[in-house]
């Protein structure tokens, strides 16, 4: 194999992370970190600052569209940016302080319940969505921050072709898990969409399609912050990341139109799978 | 104008399509420079140095005993000053990796403009713990 054979195959196994990447809300790392590093016997070091790379591509590139057209919501984003920025420090302050093997476990089984609580909360919540739209407060207005920080709003689905409206439930735990996702992705090294997509789904009653939309704008900018730190070590080799950023960039771009089209709950259904294996991930790491 | 605001200010949705459309643009000016950059620097590469692109080996020897690349602004400015194709692929990766924090700063000037001046501050925040942590991160490297 030379090298131009080798770019081709890393751009193609990008576009693939980057269509998952974007349409599921989640970095891409998890596709490429265990193929630079299994098949390609890449070091470690060089496959984690590719795969911070990967996540900024998908993140730009995914958002890029959905922002503008509001499947991804700004305002939710900006608020919670504040947790997860602050919470990415710790982590990295943090990091070599708690055992790695005892967070790689507790991160599997936490991932684990969550996928599988994804899965049950499922049915109920296509009727509630349908209540919601005749009767829009719900009872869930909670307090006069909520009014002031208006995050509230609706996207339109084209697969179901209706306007959507939203109501942004528990503020304040969406922010306390929020900070805990950003510290474990510092901790770890990990990003954290796997973990931020269930907090704003399950806690925040945000719709899926919003919630990995939204989730792809916070995982830019938690990568950005650590990506510097990799760059300025040398973890980030040009003609690794170059080819894998073409292709998630490419594979972005097309995942963020399939978002608009899919169905809400064969989305859901996709997302738990991968965050099933995620899990797997995890737990063996814990374990091996 | 004003008038006009005030009139608005029930109906208007959450999110100004305003701000959301300014951080759309943003990014994607970002992505397509970063692709441009990535591509060039390249093809740049391969131009300049045919034979380390097409000569046959274990890719783990490629991937493993590549010679040092630019990784510190110095060598970066001094590598796309003498048409280094690496230099040119690594700066398409800055690009990227810093295209979330323009999307950032572009909605602080943006909710500013719009006076909801709760979510610039909020988006200044964030924008400062990130800063923050990009020079802990140099300090630390």
């Amino acid at each position: 194999m030379n090298l131009i054979e080798l770019s081709l195959v890393l751009l193609g196994t990008s576009v693939v992370a980057g269509v998952l990447g974007s349409l599921l809300g989640l970095g891409g790392g998890i596709v490429i970190v265990p193929v630079l590093t299994l098949v390609f016997h890449l070091d470690i070091r060089l496959a984690i600052g590719t795969s911070i790379v990967a996540v900024a591509a998908t993140s730009s590139a995914g958002a890029a569209k959905n922002v503008g057209e509001g499947m991804a919501n700004l305002r939710v984003a900006t608020f919670l940016a504040m947790a997860t920025t602050i919470g990415a420090v710790t982590g990295a302050l943090l990091s070599g302080v708690l055992g790695a093997r005892l967070l790689f476990g507790l991160f599997g089984v936490v991932l684990a319940a969550s996928g599988a609580q994804m899965l049950r909360t499922h049915a109920p919540r296509v009727a509630a969505v349908s209540t919601t739209r005749e009767i829009p407060a719900l009872g869930e207005r909670e307090d006069r921050l909520g009014d002031k920080l208006a995050l509230d709003s609706a996207y339109y689905d084209e697969a179901e072709q209706v306007q959507v409206p939203y109501v942004v439930a528990n503020k304040g735990v969406g922010l306390g898990l929020m900070y805990l996702a950003g510290t474990v992705s510092g901790l770890l090294g990990i990003g954290s969409g796997v973990l931020k997509v269930p907090a704003m789904d399950l806690a925040m009653h945000i719709p899926m399609k919003v919630s990995t939309a939204t989730s792809n704008l916070l995982i830019g900018l938690t990568a950005a912050a650590s990506a510097m730190v990799y760059f300025a070590r040398g973890d980030i080799d040009p003609l690794i990341a170059g080819p894998v950023a073409l292709g998630v960039l490419l594979g972005a771009t097309q995942g963020s139109k399939l978002l608009r089209s899919i169905r809400a709950d064969r989305l859901r259904v996709l997302f738990v799978a991968v965050v099933m294996v995620v899990a797997l991930q995890m737990v063996w790491k814990a374990v091996a | 104008m004003a008038a006009n605001t005030l009139a608005y200010g029930a109906l208007v949705p959450p999110s100004p399509h305003g701000v959301r459309a300014a951080v759309g643009r943003v990014l994607r000016l970002g992505v397509i420079v970063s692709a441009a950059l990535l591509v060039g620097g390249y093809v740049i590469g391969v131009l300049s140095q045919p034979t380390a692109f097409t000569s046959h080996m274990a890719e783990q020897a490629h991937l493993q005993a590549r010679a040092s690349f630019p990784h510190s602004s110095a060598s970066l400015w001094a590598g796309i000053g003498h048409g280094q194709g690496e230099a040119v692929i690594v700066a398409g990766v800055l690009v990227l990796i810093l295209t979330p924090v323009a999307g950032l700063l572009t909605s602080v000037v943006a909710f500013a403009r719009r006076r909801d001046w709760l979510f610039s501050a909020i988006a200044t925040g964030v924008l400062s713990v990130i800063l923050a942590s990009f020079v802990i991160g140099w300090l630390t490297a």
